[in-house]
């Protein structure tokens, strides 16, 4: 039997390949199949997942609340030491400086990601601005949002911290940061469907064991971008953070 | 129940009085006029169990409230409890909770130094398998604007708590 992993469609392209080079390791340590499902946005994920033939997905915080609480997906790991973090930026010739300088009416390109909004929309409330004061402009991409920022079409952008960092270096130092979140609690989390459940163990113990001490598995993380490896995460972890998250939500 | 001990003077210009709290427990506060800014891009997350006694606080917590994790893990989350907040918007929050539901306030909180720190608080119940087993809180940093309207409120709401005591 095989099984079908999601991948949530949110990290860096350049960690793309990553997942492959996992997905291959993981089926040669636990003699599970496994086939890779990547889709390329919130809406065909959500697709995917309504089909009903996802077996583990490797969900944002956000979908996670969700997955688990109303289908019963079982959390079982998490990247170590890689919290889901934001950064709101400015064009570094903007007269912004930080996020309370922004006024209502200002516009914000963001990508279709709603952690990242759902975030930003709290980093923004010292400011006295809510979602209806904002000018949203969808971007398709964070190097999209990046060049309508530094162009001046918008007045800031919205970015998933590590995406950012991933941008190019002469992209960055023409952007200036206006905040950056350091939740620390909150991360993706990778989920197990119920009828897996007799595998999980031998998936579990496979992907717990890629030690980023061990210079294969080290390449296999780095290029996932996850270079701590994973940690094992139980039930309870996982409702503290969909608590967390939902005091969050307004 | 647990008795927290009384606060030490700061050297700072403050003043003293002594805190009576819900559980029948009090000790002496002292409070100066310094306000210490809320962290930018952080959250201050806290767990209690139902009594209210803080079971988690993260790394945010620790460093604003100026107590250590060992202070803060076992005491009473009152121990945040600032003389210029009044009982009924903890009143409000606990009747609010009590009823399985989600709680939002500006808060004044008093740090173990006398200063105070503002915040935008959110509390929940942790409900496991249908039954609430304790809270959470995340504070977030608040409103300025709205801190500023709200400061003269709850000098009202203290003045007639401390009439109706004195009546």
């Amino acid at each position: 039997m095989t099984l079908n992993m999601l991948v949530a469609p949110d990290f860096a392209p350049e960690n793309f390949p990553g997942w492959y080079m996992l997905s291959t390791l993981l089926q040669g340590r636990s003699g599970l199949r496994l086939h890779l499902l990547m889709p390329s946005d919130a809406h065909e994920q959500a697709r995917m997942l309504a089909d009903g033939g996802v077996d583990l997905v490797y969900a944002n915080p956000f979908d996670a609340t969700s997955l688990i609480r109303s289908e019963g997906y079982i959390p079982f790991a998490r990247p170590a030491g890689h919290s889901d973090e934001m950064v709101i930026a400015t064009a570094a010739t903007s007269p912004l400086n930080c996020v309370e300088d922004l006024q209502p009416d200002c516009s914000i390109a963001l990508t279709d990601n709603r952690d990242v909004k759902l975030i930003g929309l709290r980093l923004l409330e010292p400011a006295d601005l809510t979602e209806q004061d904002i000018r949203w402009e969808l971007a398709n991409s964070y190097q999209a949002a990046a060049r309508m920022t530094l162009n001046g079409q918008v007045d800031a952008g919205f970015f998933l911290a590590s995406a950012y960092h991933s941008l190019a270096r002469i992209t960055r130092e023409r952007l200036k940061v206006l905040v950056e979140s350091k939740l620390r609690d909150i991360t993706h989390v990778l989920l197990a469907h119920p009828r897996m459940s007799e595998d999980l163990p031998k998936l579990a113990e496979a992907l717990l064991g890629v030690n980023p001490a061990d210079p294969g598995d080290l390449e296999v993380l780095k290029a996932l971008g996850l270079a701590n490896g994973f940690e094992a995460m139980e039930q309870e972890d996982a409702e503290f953070m969909i608590d967390l998250m939902d005091t969050l939500l307004d | 129940m647990h008795v927290l001990p009384d606060m030490t003077p700061p050297a700072e210009p403050h003043r003293s009085a002594k805190a009576i709290y819900q559980d029948g427990t009090s000790r002496v506060i002292h409070w100066s006029e310094r306000e210490v800014p809320f962290p930018d891009g952080r959250l201050i997350v806290s767990r209690t169990d139902l009594d209210g006694i803080i079971t988690h606080a993260n790394a945010a917590f620790v460093e604003i409230s100026g107590y250590s994790r060992e202070e803060l893990i076992g005491a009473p989350h009152h121990i945040l409890r600032h003389p210029d907040m009044p009982k009924v918007a903890f009143k409000d929050l606990w009747d609010t909770l009590k009823q399985g539901r989600k709680w939002h306030g500006y808060v004044k909180n008093l740090r173990k130094d006398g200063a105070h720190y503002w915040v935008y608080a959110t509390a929940l119940p942790n409900v496991r398998n249908g039954e609430v087993v304790g809270y959470t809180s995340v504070r977030r940093k608040p409103s300025r604007k709205r801190i500023e309207e709200l400061v003269p409120l709850y000098r009202k709401w203290l003045e007639e708590e401390i009439a109706g005591v004195g009546a």
